[in-house]
This record gives C-alpha cells, sequence and structure tokens, in this order.
C-alpha cells in the first residue's frame, strides 16, 4: 500500500516513514506542495498524509486540488495548528481524518485502519484472537458464538492493542487513544488498569487470555 | 450611599436645619428688636419730656399738685411725674405692672430722676407690652414665609445642579466600572465633563483598562505563539520514541527509561495542549451559538465518565429538574468546563465516596448548577488561587493543573461565574451560575 507523506519537517517525515515502514506501507515524502503536487500526478497512492502547514502553499488549497488528481486516496490531514475551523473545513473537503500534532504513530496507524476499514466495507474486519474472534465493524468480541459484552472503553482498549499486537503499550498511550483530548496522563493510567483487569475478568470466564500481557513497568501488550 | 444620594440629603437637612433655627430665634429676635426700639423710644420720649420741662418749668405741669400723670386714651403708653425722696441714680427700664385707672397693664418703664429747683422728681414713662408686641406676630410669620420660599427655592436649585454635576460621575462608574467582565472587548469612550477631577478620574480609568488590555493582549499572544511553536518539536520527539520503543534488541533497563521519558514528553504535551486551548478561548476561536438542555449535557458528562465513577466506588446523584435552555454557549467548551468539574470530584473523592450534581433556578434571575463532592476538599488558602494556572496547592505537593484554569477560562468567556465552598477534609462544591439572559424557560417537555 503507498502512502505519501507530505510534511515540510524533515525529521518528523522521516519518523513517520519509518513506523509506517514497519507495517509494510511503501512511502513517498514531499516537502513542499509543489514536491507532493508533482509526485501525485505520477503516482497513485492509497493514503496521502498532509500535514496544513506547508511553506509554499496553503495547505488547504493543496488537499482541494489533490482531490481532483487523486480522488480515490485517503486523505488524513495532520497540524499543529489545531484551529477547529481548519478541521471543519478540512473535513468538508473530503479529508477522511484529522489529527492535531503531536500525535501518536500508533494512534495514525489506528486512524489509517479504520479509514480502510470504512472503505472495504465489513468484510474483512473480524480478527481472531486466542479463542476469540473480534469484530471490529461491530465492535463485539465473540468466543464461538458467544458475544461478550465489553464496555466501549474496553472494547477500544482491546481492539487498539490488537492494532498493535506484540508490541508494549504504555499506559499513557493507551489513555491518550481511549480519552483522546481528555486524557490526564497520570491519572488516568490507573483506569487503564481497571479496564484492563475487567476485559481480563469478562473473557477469562470464557477461555484463556493469556495473549493479554501485563509488561511490569511499562504497560500492557497483545501477544499471538 | 451613593455620592449623589449623600449630597442631596446633606442638602435637605442642612436646609432644615437652618429653618428650624430660624423658627427657634426668631421670635427671640423679634422680641430683643422690639424691646431695644422701645427702650430707644422712651429715651427719646424722656428727652422731650425734660425739654419741655426746661422750657415750661416744671409747675405747669405740676399745676399745684404735688404730681403729674397724664396717659392716652387706651392706656398704651403714659407718663407721670412725681417728687422723689431718694438718691440720683442711672435711669432703669423694667417691665412692670401698674394700675392706671383700675386696668392692671404690663408696661416697659423708663425710671428717671432728676433735680429741678433744689427737689428731686420721679419720671416715669412706660409703653404697654402690648403695644409693643402687636407686631410681632404678623412680622414672624412674613419672615418665615419668605424664608421657607427662598429655603425651598434654593433646595430646588441644588439638587438639580448637584445631579448635573454629578452625571459625568455617574457615567464613569456605570460605563467603565459596573458589570465590566475581563477581558474588555470593547472600545473605552471618554465620558463628555468639564469638571478636570472627573476627566482626570475617567483617563486614568481608560488608561489603566488600555494597559490591562495590552498586558493580557500580549500575554494571550505569547501563550499561543509559544504553544504553537512546541507543538513541533514536541511532535518529532514523541514520533522518535516511539519509533524508539519497537527496537525488539533493546534491554529491558532501556525501554524502561525511554518509558520515563515518554511519559514526561506527554506531560509536557498535556500542558502545551492545555495552554493552547486556553489561548484559542481568549482568541474567541470558539461561537457560542448552541443551546442545551442542562439535564442531558450533564448526563452525558457522567456517561463519559461512568467509568471512573465505577471504578472508584463512587455513589453519584443528579438533582437536576429545571426545564430549561442555555443558548448562547459554546456545547463543546461547556461540555469541557462541566467535564473537568466531575471529573475534580471523581478524582479529589475518596473510595466510595458521594457526588451530588443539583441545580437551582432563581426567576428572572439566574440558573445555578451545583456539583458537590465529599472528598478531600481544598484547604482555605488555597481557595483563592485554584484557578491560576500551575498554582501549587500547599498540601503533598499536588498541583490543581490546567483543568480549573480551563474552567475558569471557559466561564469567563460565557460570563459565568463560578463559586466555591469547601471544607478541608470534607468536600467542596462548585457553583455554576448562568446569567439570566442564557436561560429561557421551555414551556415544552
Amino acid at each position: 500500500m503507498k502512502v505519501l507523506i507530505v510534511e515540510d519537517e524533515k525529521t518528523m517525515a522521516l519518523e513517520m516513514e519509518a513506523f509506517l515502514k514497519k507495517s509494510s506501507y511503501l512511502c513517498d515524502l514531499a516537502y513542499t506542495a509543489k514536491q507532493a503536487g508533482k509526485m501525485m500526478e505520477d503516482n497513485s497512492y492509497s493514503f496521502i498524509l498532509l500535514d496544513l502547514g506547508l511553506p509554499d502553499r496553503d495547505g488547504l488549497e493543496v488537499l482541494r486540488e489533490a482531490k481532483k488528481n487523486c480522488p480515490d486516496a485517503s486523505y488524513i490531514i495532520l497540524t499543529a495548528r489545531g484551529d477547529l475551523e481548519d478541521r471543519i473545513k478540512g473535513l468538508d473537503l473530503g479529508a477522511d481524518d484529522y489529527l492535531p500534532k503531536p500525535f501518536s504513530l500508533l494512534e495514525l496507524q489506528s486512524r489509517m485502519q479504520a479509514i480502510l476499514r470504512r472503505k472495504s466495507g465489513l468484510n474483512d474486519s473480524k480478527v481472531p484472537l486466542g479463542d476469540f474472534i473480534v469484530d471490529l465493524s461491530r465492535r463485539s468480541v465473540f468466543f464461538e458464538d458467544q458475544e461478550i459484552e465489553l464496555s466501549r472503553r474496553e472494547f477500544d482498549l482491546l481492539s487498539y492493542m490488537l492494532l498493535h499486537k506484540n508490541r508494549p503499550l504504555t499506559r499513557s498511550q493507551l489513555g491518550d487513544h481511549v480519552w483522546g483530548d481528555f486524557s490526564e496522563s497520570d491519572y488516568d493510567s490507573n483506569f487503564i488498569d481497571v479496564h484492563i483487569k475487567n476485559i481480563r475478568k469478562k473473557m477469562t470466564a470464557f477461555g484463556s487470555v493469556e495473549w493479554l500481557q501485563t509488561i511490569r513497568g511499562i504497560g500492557y501488550k497483545i501477544k499471538i | 450611599m451613593k455620592l449623589h444620594s449623600k449630597l442631596t440629603l446633606y442638602t435637605t437637612l442642612s436646609k432644615i436645619a437652618i429653618v428650624i433655627l430660624f423658627i427657634w430665634l426668631l421670635p427671640r429676635l423679634v422680641n430683643d428688636v422690639a424691646s431695644q426700639y422701645t427702650n430707644y423710644y422712651l429715651r427719646e420720649q424722656k428727652k422731650k419730656v425734660l425739654d419741655n420741662i426746661q422750657k415750661k418749668g416744671i409747675d405747669y405741669y405740676l399745676g399745684g399738685d404735688s404730681s403729674y400723670g397724664s396717659y392716652t386714651m387706651l392706656k398704651e403708653e403714659y407718663i407721670s411725674l412725681e417728687p422723689a425722696n431718694m438718691e440720683l441714680h442711672t435711669d432703669t427700664i423694667e417691665t412692670s405692672r401698674r394700675i392706671v385707672e383700675n386696668d392692671t397693664l404690663t408696661y416697659r418703664l423708663l425710671n428717671h430722676v432728676f433735680e429741678y429747683g433744689n427737689k428731686k422728681y420721679m419720671l416715669e414713662i412706660g409703653k404697654t407690652i402690648t403695644a409693643i408686641d402687636q407686631y410681632n406676630g404678623p412680622l414672624q410669620r412674613v419672615a418665615l414665609y419668605v424664608l421657607i420660599a427662598l429655603i425651598a427655592f434654593t433646595l430646588v436649585i441644588d439638587l438639580i445642579f448637584t445631579r448635573l454635576l454629578l452625571r459625568p460621575l455617574g457615567l464613569i462608574i456605570r460605563t467603565k466600572l459596573v458589570n465590566r467582565k475581563f477581558p474588555f472587548k470593547e472600545d473605552l469612550v471618554p465620558v463628555k465633563t468639564s469638571t478636570t477631577d472627573f476627566k482626570y478620574l475617567d483617563n486614568s480609568l481608560i488608561g489603566l483598562m488600555n494597559k490591562i488590555k495590552e498586558a493580557f493582549e500580549k500575554e494571550r499572544e505569547f501563550t499561543s505563539n509559544a504553544s504553537h511553536e512546541m507543538m513541533t518539536p514536541i511532535s518529532i520527539l514523541q514520533n522518535k520514541l516511539e519509533n524508539l520503543m519497537m527496537d525488539n534488541e533493546m534491554s529491558e533497563a532501556s525501554q524502561e527509561k525511554i518509558i520515563g521519558m515518554m511519559n514526561t514528553l506527554n506531560r509536557l504535551k498535556k500542558i502545551v495542549r492545555s495552554l493552547l486551548f486556553i489561548s484559542r478561548i481568549e482568541n474567541d476561536q470558539f461561537v457560542k451559538t448552541d443551546h442545551i438542555k442542562p439535564r442531558l449535557l450533564v448526563e452525558e458528562v457522567v456517561k463519559e465518565l461512568e467509568d471512573r465513577v465505577e471504578a472508584r466506588g463512587i455513589d453519584i446523584r443528579l438533582d437536576i429538574y429545571a426545564e430549561l435552555t442555555l443558548h448562547g454557549i459554546n456545547r463543546d467548551l461547556i461540555f469541557q468546563l462541566i467535564y473537568n468539574l466531575v471529573n475534580n470530584a471523581i478524582r479529589y473523592n475518596k473510595e466510595g465516596g458521594k457526588i451530588l450534581i443539583s441545580d437551582q433556578l432563581i426567576q428572572e434571575k439566574s440558573y445555578t448548577i451545583i456539583i458537590e463532592d465529599t472528598g478531600t476538599g481544598i484547604p482555605q488558602n488555597d481557595l483563592v488561587n485554584i484557578f491560576d494556572r500551575f498554582k501549587k496547592s500547599k498540601i503533598a505537593g499536588e498541583g490543581y493543573g490546567l483543568g480549573l484554569s480551563i474552567v475558569k477560562t471557559i466561564a469567563q468567556y460565557h460570563g459565568i461565574s463560578i463559586d466555591v465552598r469547601s471544607v478541608y477534609g470534607k468536600g467542596s462544591a462548585f457553583n455554576i451560575i448562568f446569567p439570566a439572559d442564557m436561560v429561557s424557560i421551555s414551556a415544552t417537555s
């Protein structure tokens, strides 16, 4: 899957590239609107990650034009401005999502997955997890035919860990995902523990949850 | 009391005092003048009598008798002349009774002893008190009427003038001080006045307010710029650390250190984000055109925090009954405001504590949502500055963070006031008071 990263901050673009490569995305980098335009003409992309604060042109204008050249790509706006108006305008112009800087790369990947799921229909959204099946589109967890009742937050946590499986996630990374702008780092971490405890309790009643590991001093990870 | 009322009261009272003093003084004054004049009149009479005696000789009057008496028809005045066997003395004037033809009358009397032809005589000239006093009554009455008329006239003039004089002051207070909510948005118009004191006061106020406004603008700009500028480096650092974390060959110890760094960076991120949020509110970036039903909004907040309430075993009760709509607000911001307060009520509560969210509608005045908890409470010393940015509590080094600063900023932006009551160790109550012009009572539902 090809991704175009349009970001004037070189280091930042390189970090995004490094991260997405590990999840087997192919990345092109553009540091200016001009470069981006040229690349969009020559290639076709599944994702275009667009920083609004480009040096040579207004990001929203770039988006409007890009939508014409690459109508099939999914667009995620990245911005440090974070003005509400930008967000609304960006989504109006057809962006699929909006991530204010600073954002977590894990969150970026999670948003990309969600867009993919949305665009590809409901078919391939069932993911096996040990003896369980997680249906990401319907937001439900099954053991054989039985549905396991998880709260909204519990499901958010489980699916996020599942997406980033085999990778230790810190409590604040999990908190950031679950509570977003409302999260308060230190205090929220305690509630992550409570939620994990509940997930374990609810799912152990049906089958083994050995895959959900606590990593001392760090956080949690799903290992499969 | 207002200056204008004080001046009005003072002017009125002082005039009344003058009238009372005058009423008390007037009879004495008139009597005094009348008696002075009578004395003068009696002395003049005496001179005339003595002149006549010099010219015509005493016998002309005595006519062989040992004494002489004469009075007018109504006995208002009389003169008597008789030999006296006493030493010469200075004249005396006294009020005394005399019997004149069987009538006992009170007279003002001049007594004069003189020698004439080696004989001593006593001359007595009298005038009845009634005659003396006959003009006193009418005179006093007229004087009093004139005085009252004059006082009333000057009083009206004084009051009108005071009013005119103080009008600029009232205008300064009304336009510059009363109901002024910071930050001042509209331009300040100088009050027109020819009184230099007021002009000075007004100009000083405008100057001060502009200075405050300027300082505020500068701070706002700085916060906004600085936070923006910090976002990109924080972003880069965060992503670098995240990538580093994925390195499988890293030792556990190094990984833990990276987690520590990430947590610290996370804190920095939250602070910068909150500051940016505050500066965005202060920069008017949120439109206030939403309307909400308070009960629905509070229910939504509580639902959002449900898991925390549950995890801490807190008993939360909603007593919100008023059927009304709050309008002219930004829904997201008010949500955030209530969220932060309820979140604090959970956070600083004790395990298994209670939270009560209730409301109160004072007709035509204001609508209040009250969030009470049975938590740790806030020490009295801290109460004043819990809403300030980065203020640390004196206990246990725990800061209140930016949550309450955000609450304050949102409240200020909407013209909502927040009242806090707290007993340390027992709990706190936050009152969110919505001004009357935001509240519309809905007849439906």
